[in-house]
């Protein structure tokens, strides 16, 4: 990585070769590198691997019950696991990796902002997660026979979009608070089933305890949610841009929190030079 | 789920004990002769190999919790899958699926917690020591027995924590006395899981890197079919045979069994037929560990390190 506003002639000397922009950032490196790691090994796609389990056991239990108008809550929900476990487990672990490999001393030092290039990965992470939503539909499908349609198509894909985005923005989060915490596992392990439940990933959130209602409401998740099992009805989707806004300026907070959290400790890491395992 | 590295592998486990040689060894020609232990001696050896290997469970577990992150993390963790489970329940407007979803998802997290012996397992060949236990003369399985207990002791907890506390805040009508018996149930299911969950070990042992998704896999399948999530009579027969032979169903069935206040011989012979499951795999994994540490021996595989 060369540093900033250095260009091939500065190194070799001769004629000023300006490559698109886009090799030139940590943006394009961050993603780069989370797909080597996810060419290299299986453990970073846990959360991948238990969709199918996921999706039998919902379906099972909503077709056991007799519940068939419930198929689309029960094959969505994996997705929806799945989007957000690898969050946690995988975005959750970027900077603590690098922490512990060894790595997090020469990124800092590297002439493209640390941030910039967590958000790369992040966002590469996020977006094969959204492998989980093909993979509910096809087990669904293949085992139980069920195909679940999508009456509302541009509808879906808009509110998968913006929550995919609203999951970036949450996965930073994660990546920052778990670096910051240093506790990484004992929070992913903990954090999943709690999100899980305040989403409204299976269960609507007016169907949860009242008290709960405020902080489900604080999570751009139960709004995703929601909106996405709306797109999958036959009737009109209501307030879609409302709500799908909500969905949007949740997930802005989150990434705006977690952008300023990772900054706040790779300042203060710099700052003590305290970078590596204390 | 992910697990932690080890905190006790490689920081002062068992220590290996020898006796020094004596000046007569060293200064003579005297070629010492090797006399096959007495019986009770290996007797001895074999559970002071068990001991130091609890012993350096127990190490793992105060390090990976604290007693507040055991409680208000693990512990809410748990609260809020079973809790994630029960409300299906309400979503189907059923609270006979309520009660059955509530106590299946609670005890299965006695296997998801057993099943994570196959992570902590591997913490041996990421510390390096994996070769030096296959060398011992105690072998390594009984070393592996031991090394994991911790997760019988949290899962035990959790589970038993999970069904007692979430029963009465989801209605679900609790037979007392009779329901105490799911205590010693959920004991023994964990005892058969992690039987079952240590065969998982001597193959993960060999791929490292497949822990965490073979033990997710294994505990998501056991559940499956061991009548977690719906009856063992709704998949089909063949696969319901599969279930049979694995841990959790007995125990599990005895366990609703006891909450309903059933039979005591009923809940008797679910807990015999727990333990015969679990004593089977127990035998298989002792095998299985043969098997891994005579094959290393043989053709040199077993690394130091991952």
């Amino acid at each position: 990585m060369k540093p900033r506003g250095m260009t091939s002639m500065d190194l070799r000397g001769g004629r000023t070769l300006r490559l698109p922009w886009p090799r030139h950032t940590g943006f394009v490196a961050g993603a780069r590198l989370q797909l080597a790691i996810f060419r290299r090994g299986w453990d970073s796609l846990l959360a991948l691997v238990t969709v199918p389990l996921f999706t039998i056991a919902f379906l099972a239990i909503t077709r056991h019950a007799g519940r068939t108008d419930l198929t689309a809550y029960a094959v969505l929900a994996p997705a929806v696991v799945a989007v957000i476990g690898m969050a946690i487990l995988t975005s959750g672990e970027v900077v603590t990796q690098d922490r512990s490999n060894g790595s997090l001393e020469l990124a800092l030092a590297a002439p493209s902002r640390f941030p910039i290039v967590v958000v790369g990965r992040v966002l590469v992470v996020t977006l094969v997660s959204l492998v989980a939503v093909v993979e509910a539909w096809l087990v669904a499908w293949i085992v139980f026979g069920v195909r679940v349609p999508v009456p509302h198509r541009t509808a879906f894909a808009g509110a998968l979009a913006v929550a995919t985005l609203a999951t970036v923005g949450t996965a930073l989060l994660m990546s920052s608070v778990f670096v910051a915490a240093r506790s990484a596992r004992t929070f992913q392990n903990t954090i999943s089933y709690p999100l899980y439940l305040l989403g409204g990933a299976f269960v609507p959130v007016p169907l949860l305890p009242g008290f709960l209602h405020p902080l489900c409401r604080a999570v751009y998740l139960s709004w995703a949610t929601d909106l996405l099992r709306d797109c999958l009805a036959t009737k009109p989707v209501p307030d879609f841009w409302p709500r799908l806004g909500a969905v949007a300026a949740l997930g802005a907070v989150g990434f705006a929190a977690g952008y300023a959290i990772l900054i706040r400790v790779v300042d203060r890491a710099r700052a003590t030079g305290r970078v590596g395992h204390e | 789920m992910t697990h932690p590295p080890s905190a006790s592998a490689g920081q002062g486990g068992s220590p290996t004990r020898f006796a020094p040689p004596t000046q007569r060894d060293v200064e003579s020609d005297y070629v010492p002769t090797v006399d096959p232990p007495a019986t009770a001696g290996r007797v001895a050896a074999t559970f002071e190999a068990l001991r130091y290997a609890c012993l350096s469970a127990l190490a793992d577990l105060t390090v990976i919790y604290t007693w507040k992150t055991w409680t208000f993390g693990w512990l809410a963790r748990v609260l809020c899958q079973v809790a994630f489970f029960a409300l299906i329940g309400r979503l189907l407007q059923n609270p006979a699926t309520t009660d059955y979803l509530l106590i299946g998802s609670a005890v299965v997290i006695v296997t998801m917690e057993a099943a994570f012996v196959t992570a902590s397992s591997t913490w041996e060949r990421g510390a390096g020591t994996l070769p030096l236990l296959v060398a011992s003369p105690t072998g390594p399985f009984v070393v592996f027995v031991g090394r994991s207990v911790q997760w019988l002791i949290s899962g035990t907890a959790s589970a038993n924590i999970a069904l007692f506390v979430l029963a009465p805040i989801f209605g679900v009508p609790l037979a007392f006395p009779t329901a105490l018996a799911a205590v010693p149930l959920i004991v023994l299911v964990a005892l058969s899981s992690y039987c079952f969950a240590l065969l998982l070990a001597a193959f993960v042992l060999r791929v490292p890197t497949f822990r965490n998704i073979v033990g997710n896999i294994t505990w998501w399948t056991i559940g499956l079919l061991g009548g977690v999530q719906v009856p063992v009579t709704f998949w089909p027969g063949w696969v319901g045979a599969i279930g049979e032979v694995l841990p959790l169903r007995h125990g599990l069935a005895g366990v609703r069994v006891a909450i309903a206040g059933g039979p005591a011989a009923t809940i008797l012979r679910d807990a015999g037929l727990e333990i015969a499951v679990g004593a089977g795999w127990l035998v298989v994994a002792a095998l299985a560990f043969r098997r891994l540490a005579e094959g290393g021996r043989r053709t040199g595989s077993i690394e130091f390190g991952e």
